[in-house]
């Protein structure tokens, strides 16, 4: 390998080979089959949307059930009683949310767009970010946030309040479904950064006191989207 | 159970308060009050940093006389303790078990081929547009990121938790190069600003309080004196925000790396993992070898363990997987990505008699149910990794020689091995290392002599009872001369009496505690009596 430093990685490997006790690499066998009736916890026959709700609640996201065609009214309403002034939206292409932006400029509110200057600089100072997910899990009440063009890694992590837009259609019952849907792809075909995300930003380090928003958002209000 | 179905009960979140960033509020905060704590401040020195072959006895003692101590660590390990059990049992149910052996199977299986998948990983990192750099030790793994950083003109430097950068003493050689180094995990925040190390793998300052945190934050940072958690959280944030805007290298560590992937991931519940790796320029990760597994697929099932092993949570906030720098159609992210794949002990780890030890995902459940760690803290094991699993790997990684008390600081009574998610038998590598200590003639000779009696004496019946009664009167007659025998009550210990001052070889036993007399009747009394009494039943 070009560019490395530090030791050479031919001769590291081989004292890891020689410590295993082989002269030469050989192919690993097949390494354990994921048995899914003990990994499994939740199915495609469960009610996905109640078991997502359900899980995303308990480790202390507030969730909406709503209808596409209300989707606009209730991020207002959230944007109003965490009076933002500043937001950051990433929603790619989700057809429920064209017409958002337009909506929040029209209350007043501030689009900026980060999309305008490289790196995560314009989003520190703003009040909520909005996205969409690549996916969801009803299991935990997990959501999948990758970065792409319409995605930045900052969406979801540096505004005070998440409002994540999920699509029942986007709930899968368990992780494992999630790695059946990109198995096979390898690293470069992967983004640069996937975010499973389970709760508001959460830490116990002072006195096992639990304190939300530490370095994340504190809040996050799903838009549980139940006829898209 | 149905694996489908729901829990009976709601996860166990601790009935704690939620505060929501922005100016807070002193009187939003019902925690516990125990902010009278006087128990850590400033240190000279790293107190991990110790003379080497280190023995635990002041340590030992130091803790088990600290009120205050023993009150954090116990508390907050036992809460730990019965959540990692309640969530397990309400997520796998009867597969708990078998749960822990696939992810046991799945671990040992990367191990038993590591060669295979680091060669895998490198290929798929490098394709993926990361660099990756191999470290025989700390060493050479600082010299690496001191290269980095030079290169790159580092300034200043964001950096997440990770046990293996706490092996190598990073910081000071980033800053002996004029590299500001900041830690955001707010634990490991507070430890830095004291000059403290970390005592438990996942709760790195369990063993301070809130007033601790107070004085550090007043001295250091020069704010107003607040023993409030969510306004010392709100503090924090402020100033970290701007850490991470202004720096240009972020580090982190990796819980994981996915061998067919090419990807790093980190498991962070406060954020300041997906920060470190994303705002600034240049992204550094240190990683352990022993982390990798095959892919995604057999990474799931360790999610799955880790932090309901680890602090009773479904999964921990923010999983992020990080494969390679910024793709050219991305706003964001580091445009350089390294890897530095640390040995620093663990390949001579690997041989065959002790590799199952390099499974550990550091989820911290063995200290939480140790009742060794629960008296001592985690500082008393002199090394990064403490608790049962610091009391195995530190030997190995170490050196034997450099730590003969770890060994010995268990009662081997299994629970460990119990909580262990990768089902690692920490109780058998305990004895096995405390056997190589003999072999080695690393314990002194007359412990080795004491030994080989006793073992002489337990391979006879006769010298077996002689012992057995040799020692039950010489401790009756002892406790006697104490003038504790028949110390009142009910309780059947009290009323035959307790040794608090016994001769010889058990002094230091008794030193710290009281020893319970043997009672007036041997099992082996009761066994023969219990048998004649059966034949004579039957006749």
């Amino acid at each position: 390998m070009k560019g490395h430093l530090g030791a050479d990685p031919a001769e590291f490997i081989a004292r890891v080979r020689a410590a295993l006790g082989r002269s030469r690499t050989e192919p690993a066998p097949p390494p354990p089959a994921v048995d899914e009736t003990i990994a499994r916890l939740a199915r495609p026959s469960d009610d996905l949307v109640a078991l997502f709700e359900k899980r995303a609640t308990l480790v202390g996201m507030k969730v909406r059930r709503i209808k596409s065609a209300d989707l606009t009214r209730e991020v207002l309403a959230v944007l109003e009683s965490v009076s933002a002034r500043r937001v950051v939206v990433g929603v790619g292409s989700l057809p429920q949310a064209l017409g958002l932006k337009e909506s929040i400029r029209r209350k007043g509110i501030e689009v900026v767009d980060w999309q305008a200057a490289p790196g995560l600089d314009t989003q520190y100072d703003t009040d909520a970010g909005i996205t969409d997910v690549h996916a969801a899990l009803a299991e935990t009440g997990t959501m999948i946030c990758n970065s792409d063009a319409g995605h930045s890694r900052g969406l979801s992590l540096i505004p005070p309040v998440h409002i994540p837009l999920v699509r029942a259609s986007d709930i899968l019952p368990d992780m494992l479904d999630y790695w059946a849907r990109i198995k096979g792809k390898r690293g470069r075909e992967l983004p640069s950064s996937m975010a499973f995300i389970t709760g508001p930003s959460k830490t116990a380090d002072i006195e096992g006191v639990l304190i939300t928003g530490v370095h994340g958002p504190g809040a996050v209000h799903v838009m549980l989207v139940e006829d898209a | 159970m149905n694996p489908a179905s729901l829990p009976k009960s709601p996860p166990p979140e601790p009935k704690d308060v939620h505060v929501l960033p922005g100016p807070t509020d002193g009187s939003a905060f019902t925690g516990a009050a125990m902010g009278q704590g006087n128990i850590t401040e400033i240190h000279d020195t790293n107190p991990l940093d110790v003379t080497l072959p280190y023995h635990m006895q002041p340590r030992v003692e130091k803790a088990t006389h600290d009120a205050q101590l023993q009150q954090f660590v116990n508390s907050a390990t036992l809460s730990k303790d019965r959540a990692r059990k309640r969530i397990c049992l309400e997520a796998f149910g009867d597969n708990y078990n078998r749960m822990r052996e696939l992810g046991g199977r799945i671990k040992q299986h990367t191990l038993d081929h590591l060669d295979y998948y680091l060669e895998q990983f490198v290929t798929n990192a490098a394709a993926a547009g990361a660099k990756v750099h191999f470290a025989e030790t700390t060493d050479e793994a600082n010299g690496i990121c001191l290269d980095i950083a030079r290169k790159c003109g580092a300034k200043l430097c964001v950096k997440s938790k990770s046990m293996v950068t706490e092996e190598m003493h990073l910081l000071p050689k980033l800053e002996s190069i004029g590299v500001e180094t900041v830690e955001t995990d707010l634990g490991e925040f507070i430890l830095q600003l004291d000059k403290d190390a970390p005592s438990h793998i996942v709760q790195p300052m369990i063993h301070k309080d809130r007033a601790a945190t107070a004085r550090a934050f007043t001295r250091e940072l020069h704010v107003e004196y607040t023993e409030d958690p969510g306004k010392l959280c709100q503090i924090a944030r402020n100033l970290l925000r701007n850490k991470y805007r202004q720096a240009d290298m972020g580090i982190c560590g990796g819980n994981f790396l996915i061998a067919d992937t090419g990807t790093v991931v980190i498991c962070t519940n406060e954020g300041n993992g997906r920060l470190c790796t994303s705002a600034p320029r240049v992204l550094v990760a240190f990683v352990g070898i022993e982390k990798l597994v095959p892919s995604l697929e057999h990474l799931g099932v360790l999610l799955k363990l880790l932090a309901r092993s680890a602090t009773g949570q479904p999964l921990t906030v923010y999983n992020h997987f990080m494969t390679g720098p910024r793709r050219p159609d991305e706003h964001d992210g580091p445009e350089e990505m390294h890897i530095i794949l640390v040995d620093n002990g663990r390949v001579k780890t690997l041989k065959e008699e002790t590799r199952e030890m390099l499974r550990c995902i550091r989820c911290g459940a063995c200290l939480n149910t140790c009742p060794v760690y629960r008296k001592i803290g985690g500082h008393a094991y002199g090394s990064v990794y403490s608790g049962p699993i610091g009391a195995i790997l530190t030997p190995m990684l170490k050196g034997l020689g450099n730590y003969p008390d770890l060994p010995h600081a268990s009662s081997l009574c299994g629970a460990c091995y119990e909580a262990c998610p990768v089902k690692i038998n920490i109780p058998k590598f305990l004895i096995q290392l405390r056997r190589d200590q003999i072999k080695q003639k690393i314990t002194r000779w007359p412990d080795r002599l004491i030994y080989r009696v006793w073992a002489a004496t337990l391979r006879n019946s006769l010298t077996y009872r002689l012992g057995g009664w040799m020692q039950k009167w010489m401790f009756r007659l002892q406790a006697r001369g104490n003038g504790s025998l028949g110390r009142a009550g009910s309780d059947p210990y009290a009323s035959r009496g307790w040794l608090s001052d016994a001769p010889g070889p058990v002094k230091s036993w008794t030193r710290e505690r009281d020893m319970p007399t043997p009672p007036a009747r041997s099992f082996r009394q009761w066994w023969d009596e219990h048998e004649k009494d059966k034949k004579s039943k039957e006749a």
